[in-house]
């Protein structure tokens, strides 16, 4: 019978073998000359171990760095570069040295860095910024967006290239983007054929960038581990106390990833559960980074629904928030308690901001003026299910509310189905939404007109307001954020102040980011205009 | 029935098994209220980019029609391309499917010398210590949850011992140093074929963890049913026969007795497999394995639809299949049972 167990088995192992093969298709020959390529680079790579090890918690979804907008741009930002890059002290040069443009904001010139390669060898001309832009405007997709104001792109010479805009906008900004604005070697891509080919050959694992980094093809797998190797031309250089490999290795597991970062298996993660910080910050191994982040979460009131329509009552349930014990308690003290609608650190941002503080008698005295001295109603809050920090602020708010006599029905939901019970009709759905926001790019623009700008159809603005007061200075501020900074800041501060004094939402908190890496490696630094992006360029050996 | 027309008809009822999973599941998950084109394009899109996916995905179609395109493309070999990563799902599915069916094929291996040989001496010596001690083992293998067993397990090899590595399938070094050639998907099988021992010694160094978490199950299983079957044989008149004659223990055990006791203990077999694979998904999680249950969980999380079906198909056509491999490795070995 031992022989039967054995034929059991083998039938086992050849029904998985050959469903392998079945699913895996006609691929198999392209695979097979996949990895004979890799054992050849396989032997130059041989001597090296010289590598930092990323561990990150999702998988990657599209390479296309004109469509991709969500977790890719942890490699993108690597592999590509964008014309200026974003830092929270100011614009910096990147592939443009530098940009000046007309008086009122509408052309903008930008001087490219000269010898600057592609990974594919050719050198990077102003005619590729152009093809870029287009190819990301013309498909249209995911953060393409972000480029609506521009109207022409013109090639001046080889190294300056023009931008003219259908209105006033703050182009280097746009221009230094985490999503939709990297430069591509348009010389080589556009052989490949259209943009769909383009895209199903980025998707392969391939990429066309100028950046320090480029992606090993052949061991290309968005769902485990993505390996970078050292692009040799870069026009920064190297030092020998840099990475020559650089791997994102997805972990989804936080209390894996932590055992990880500690014994040195990875160099550096993030999102570890907050309890165990205090923990990590006194283990010698590892050091704890943390930096403001420019995200927000906000508990959207429903003004087109009673009893939250009355302005009132609004103000009087942004005073029954305890601000700073949900700091503490949810965040354990990772994160500070949101001035306005605007996180630290950004553009539009104000220390001075005049915004509530929790003040029960208050809150109290507003509801009886708006004639609910005692409460008596109750209220909807959705939030997004599996958000530990949501559900933990739902419970606070619902237990301080209670003091009011006011019932708080909390339902937690899948995120979809959240935002599409939101987008319904306003005066049946909920009556608080919560979720956290963060810009595609650091404009406060981005906060104030997708949550508070008058909307026809409803898309992000899932409080309803509309003030048309409130919209033109936002709308002014936003085409002179480029020329006029100061005047620009003083319009967002009126209209946030609009904000604050209608109370269409609660401002709740800016989390940190907070980043562990190991003893080994040094000169991390966070980057919060490219949310969860590691530089590995920036990491040296310790 | 002839062998040959038996396997015909299973097959042909399986392809019903699985199209009418198909549709359940396919429907069940498109009726759940969610919004696939809003997964499709991210964070935070425009109402132009939502829309432009609807009609990309065919949303804006009746749902029958939409169900018709997935069979359709599925005939071809098509599984659909994944709502959350943008990847077509056979791809995913290729090292997902090959990651988990490595890590429970040697889970079933170690649960299969474990508990065969378990079950037939705690029979044999009923109620001694041995039996009990294989008991209390069987029983809390089968309780037990994986989750807990494989965390203890991670802190004794990993963090105490540190003979083991912690999770994942294959260090990343030791795979940027050794490339490994892959054919089919297997790296214990690959590294072999190709002659790469590094890999074969590191992949074998990550399995072990995982796999024994997953074969408690199964181990606890087996031994309890080989344990009740071997009892009952053990007292047929035969074997007492067997006894009269004088043959040595050991060919009594495990040539005579065994052989009528471990027809059940396949079908046990067969079955926990398919345990194995939902053990999978908990065991995959804590090992970082990249595996179909990973992907499964993820998908479902999402509402990833397309998914969530490829999973499906693949989930049941593998029990499908080891059922009737059980059933006619039944065949052969019981001549009571006739086709």
């Amino acid at each position: 019978m031992r022989k039967e167990i054995a034929v059991f088995v083998l039938a086992i192992v050849i029904f998985g073998v050959v469903a392998s093969g079945c699913i895996s298709g006609g691929n198999t020959s392209t695979t097979q000359t996949q990895s004979t390529t890799s054992k050849q680079s396989s032997t130059a790579e041989k001597t090296t171990t010289n590598v930092v090890i990323y561990g990150y918690q999702s998988e990657m979804i599209t390479l296309d760095p004109s469509t991709e907008f969500s977790n890719s741009i942890v490699v993108l930002a690597n592999v590509y570069e964008c014309l200026v890059k974003y830092t929270p002290d100011g614009l910096k040069p990147w592939l443009a040295t530098s940009w000046e443009s007309n008086k009122n904001g509408t052309i903008w010139t930008f001087h490219l860095r000269k010898g600057v390669k592609f990974h594919t060898g050719n050198l990077m001309t102003a005619e590729d910024v152009k093809w870029s832009v287009e190819r990301t405007m013309r498909m249209g997709m995911g953060p393409a967006f972000i480029w609506d104001p521009v109207k022409k792109i013109e090639v001046v010479d080889n190294y300056t290239v023009k931008f003219y805009l259908k209105y006033p906008a703050n182009l280097p900004l746009i221009a230094s983007s985490a999503y939709g604005a990297y430069i591509m070697d348009s010389k080589y891509l556009s052989k490949l054929g259209d943009d769909k080919a383009i895209a199903a050959w980025f998707n392969k694992g391939q990429d066309a960038g100028t950046g320090p980094y480029m992606i090993v093809k052949d061991k290309y797998n968005p769902k485990t581990e993505i390996v970078l190797k050292k692009f040799d031309d870069y026009w920064g250089g190297w030092s020998n106390d840099q990475f020559d490999l650089a791997v994102i290795k997805i972990i989804p597991d936080a209390s894996l990833r932590e055992q990880m970062v500690t014994s040195g298996e990875i160099q550096i993660t993030r999102d570890l559960p907050l309890d165990d910080l205090p923990k990590l910050k006194n283990n010698p191994n590892v050091k704890v980074d943390q930096t403001p982040s420019y995200q927000e979460l906000y508990a959207f009131f429903n003004t087109k629904k009673a009893p939250l329509n009355n302005k009132l009552v609004r103000q009087a349930l942004s005073y029954a928030v305890p601000y700073k014990d949900i700091v503490d308690y949810v965040l354990h003290g990772y994160g500070e308690v949101a001035k306005g609608p605007i996180p630290k650190g950004m553009l539009g941002y104000f220390e001075d901001m005049k915004t509530y503080t929790y003040n029960l008698d208050k809150a109290k005295q507003l509801l009886a003026q708006a004639g609910y001295p005692n409460g008596g109603f109750k209220l909807m809050l959705t939030y997004t299910q599996g958000d530990q920090a949501e559900a933990k602020v739902a419970e606070i708010i619902k237990a301080e509310w209670k003091k009011l006599g006011i019932d708080v029905e909390i339902r937690p939901m899948n995120w979809e189905q959240q935002w599409a019970l939101a987008k319904s009709d306003p005066t049946k759905a909920q009556d608080i939404l919560m979720m956290y926001w963060w810009p595609t790019y650091p404009t406060p623009y981005d906060f104030l007109f997708n949550m508070f700008h008058c909307e026809k159809e409803i898309n992000f603005n899932l409080c309803y307001y509309c003030n048309e007061e409130f919209d033109k200075a936002i709308d002014k501020a936003v085409t002179l954020e480029g020329i006029q900074p100061d005047k620009a800041a003083s319009l967002y501060k009126k209209a946030e102040q609009m904000l604050v004094e209608d109370a269409p939402a609660i401002f709740l908190y800016n989390p940190d980011d907070v980043y562990v890496y190991h003893k080994s490696i040094s000169g991390f630094k966070d980057n919060p205009g490219y949310p969860q992006v590691v530089f590995f360029y920036e990491l040296h050996k310790a | 029935m002839k062998f040959r027309e038996y396997v015909i008809y299973r097959l042909v009822l399986a392809v019903f098994v699985i199209v009418g999973v198909i549709t359940v599941v396919f429907f069940i998950s498109r009726v759940i209220p969610s919004d696939p084109a809003a997964l499709w394009v991210g964070a935070h899109p425009t109402p132009e980019a939502i829309e432009k996916a609807r009609e990309q995905l065919h949303l804006n179609d009746p749902i029958l029609k939409q169900f018709g395109y997935y069979l359709w493309s599925l005939l071809h070999g098509d599984l659909g391309v994944s709502i959350r990563t943008h990847n077509p799902v056979a791809a995913d599915l290729k090292s997902a499917f090959t990651a988990t069916f490595e890590l429970i094929l040697v889970a079933e291996f170690i649960a299969i010398i474990i508990g065969i040989p378990l079950g037939v001496y705690s029979a044999v010596k009923k109620d001694s210590w041995l039996d009990n001690l294989s008991r209390i083992f069987a029983i809390s293998g089968v309780s037990l949850p994986a989750f807990w067993f494989g965390i203890v397990l991670q802190l004794i090899f990993f963090k105490r011992l540190g003979l083991l590595p912690l999770a994942g399938r294959v260090d990343t070094v030791v795979m940027l140093e050794h490339p490994l050639h892959v054919i089919t998907g297997f790296y214990l099988l690959d590294s072999l074929i190709t002659g790469n021992f590094p890999v074969f010694v590191d992949a074998l160094r990550h399995l072990i963890l995982p796999a024994v978490t997953l074969a408690m199950y199964p181990v606890g299983l087996i031994t309890r049913q080989v344990r009740s079957m071997m009892i009952e044989v053990l007292n047929e008149n035969y074997i007492r026969t067997a006894w009269a004659y004088g043959l040595p223990p050991r060919k009594i055990y495990f040539k005579y007795a065994l052989k009528n006791a471990i027809a059940p203990a396949l079908i046990t077999v067969g079955l926990s497999f398919a345990y194995t694979l939902i053990g999978a998904f908990l065991v995959e999680l804590i090992f970082n394995w990249p595996g179909l249950g990973r992907y499964a969980a993820y998908a479902i999380m999402s509402m990833d639809y397309p998914a969530v079906l490829g999973v499906t198909i693949i989930a049941a056509t593998a029990y499908v299949f080891i059922n009737l491999i059980v059933d006619l490795i039944q065949v052969r070995i019981d001549p009571r049972i006739k086709l």
